[in-house]
């Protein structure tokens, strides 16, 4: 990450907390924040919304935060994004003070590049069950996103996190046999499904606690 | 064949009060994109199961379909012109509590505009209004 093009975001104290002055904060076009870390004092912040959330859905992770009336500016890592309930907006940050040269834990998201040769198989599909992997590096080598090729993947085949090929300091923290790929050729389900229906039909799950009563009155006899 | 679990604790359950927003199982979790229930239902077992054919029967084969919902909620009924009383009536069917904000359906390994035009024939499946969304931002 080159850290010239981390940006800086103006943030003032926010004296009263609690979700309804946390709403009216919103209500006024602001993001209401957290910054701990470093064994200081956690710092309830309030962020511009539009400016933070430009950065935040940038893909952002470092920032340079300004606050009003405070001590200087502060090299800061966006630790936690919370939404709304359907996951729309975003409601709260949290940020954790970081020096640069300062080794950290962050989650880097995925992207898949290429076409794999087992997807030209009838019925083959890729799955990515993981889209992203936690590394551990310093603040000014945290990378955007992790490149994987998967050209030469097969059907049958997986790439796992142990597969990566991460950058000189840059330690993997995931576990290295996480499936981060797969070409699986998918089975007719529905077919199944379909016929088993008729069997099922009128199907009753088993009661646990009727069969307790029953083994107990079979003890008593 | 519409889900139900295989094993209970009690064969009836109480109607119980229904809650408000999701705050757990509402994001696109497993797959790339998914389908987002914007209001509450009790989701049965059989229209659980016609959103997952509608969706395999428009794949083909193609992409993975991940089911973000199970009815695990048995709903009694009694029969018509009975009398009230006499008990607790049979169960009738099982069903999902699903509240706003609860992802129904996932899928993976397809471009967007595929599992957008799926998900759309699985929406009209649903007795809900919902919504398609994709991956959110993660910090």
């Amino acid at each position: 990450m080159d850290m010239t093009k981390t940006h800086e975001i103006k943030a003032k104290k926010r004296d009263r907390l609690g979700s309804r002055y946390a709403r009216r904060v919103r209500e006024q076009g602001g993001l209401p924040a957290i910054l701990y870390g470093h064994g200081e004092k956690p710092e309830p912040l309030t962020l511009d919304s539009k400016e933070a959330l430009g950065h935040i859905l940038a893909g952002e992770k470092v920032f340079r935060v300004q606050i009003d009336g405070g001590a200087g500016e502060q090299t800061v890592l966006l630790k936690d994004i919370q939404f709304d309930y359907l996951g729309t907006n975003i409601v709260h940050v949290d940020f954790a003070r970081v020096d640069l040269n300062e080794m950290v834990e962050v989650q880097l998201p995925i992207h898949l590049r290429g076409d794999a040769k087992g997807l030209e198989t009838a019925g083959a599909t890729l799955l990515h069950p993981t889209s992203s992997v936690s590394v551990r590096c310093r603040v000014t080598d945290i990378m955007d996103h992790v490149d994987v090729d998967i050209t030469d993947l097969d059907v049958g085949e997986a790439l796992h996190a142990s597969d990566l090929k991460l950058p000189a300091g840059v330690d993997l923290e995931s576990d290295p046999d996480e499936v981060i790929a797969l070409i699986q050729v998918m089975a007719e389900e529905e077919a199944e499904g379909e016929a088993v229906a008729v069997e099922g039909e009128g199907a009753e799950p088993e009661v646990i606690s009727e069969r307790k009563e029953e083994s107990e009155e079979g003890e008593k006899e | 064949m519409p889900r139900m679990p295989k094993r209970v604790k009690f064969r009836k359950e109480f109607r119980r009060v229904r809650d408000r927003k999701a705050t757990k199982g509402n994001f696109v979790a497993y797959g790339d994109f998914g389908l987002q229930s914007m209001e509450r239902t009790w989701l049965t077992a059989r229209q659980i199961e016609a959103g997952r054919i509608a969706a395999q029967h428009f794949l083909r084969r193609e992409g993975k379909l991940y089911i973000r919902v199970f009815p695990d909620k048995p709903v009694s009924k009694k029969p018509l012109e009975t009398r009230m009383g006499k008990g607790k009536a049979d169960v009738e069917y099982w069903a999902a509590r699903v509240k706003p904000g609860t992802m129904l359906y996932e899928i993976s390994g397809v471009p967007e505009d595929i599992a957008q035009r799926a998900m759309v024939r699985v929406a009209m499946k649903m007795p809900v209004k919902c919504r398609f969304v994709g991956r959110r931002v993660s910090a």
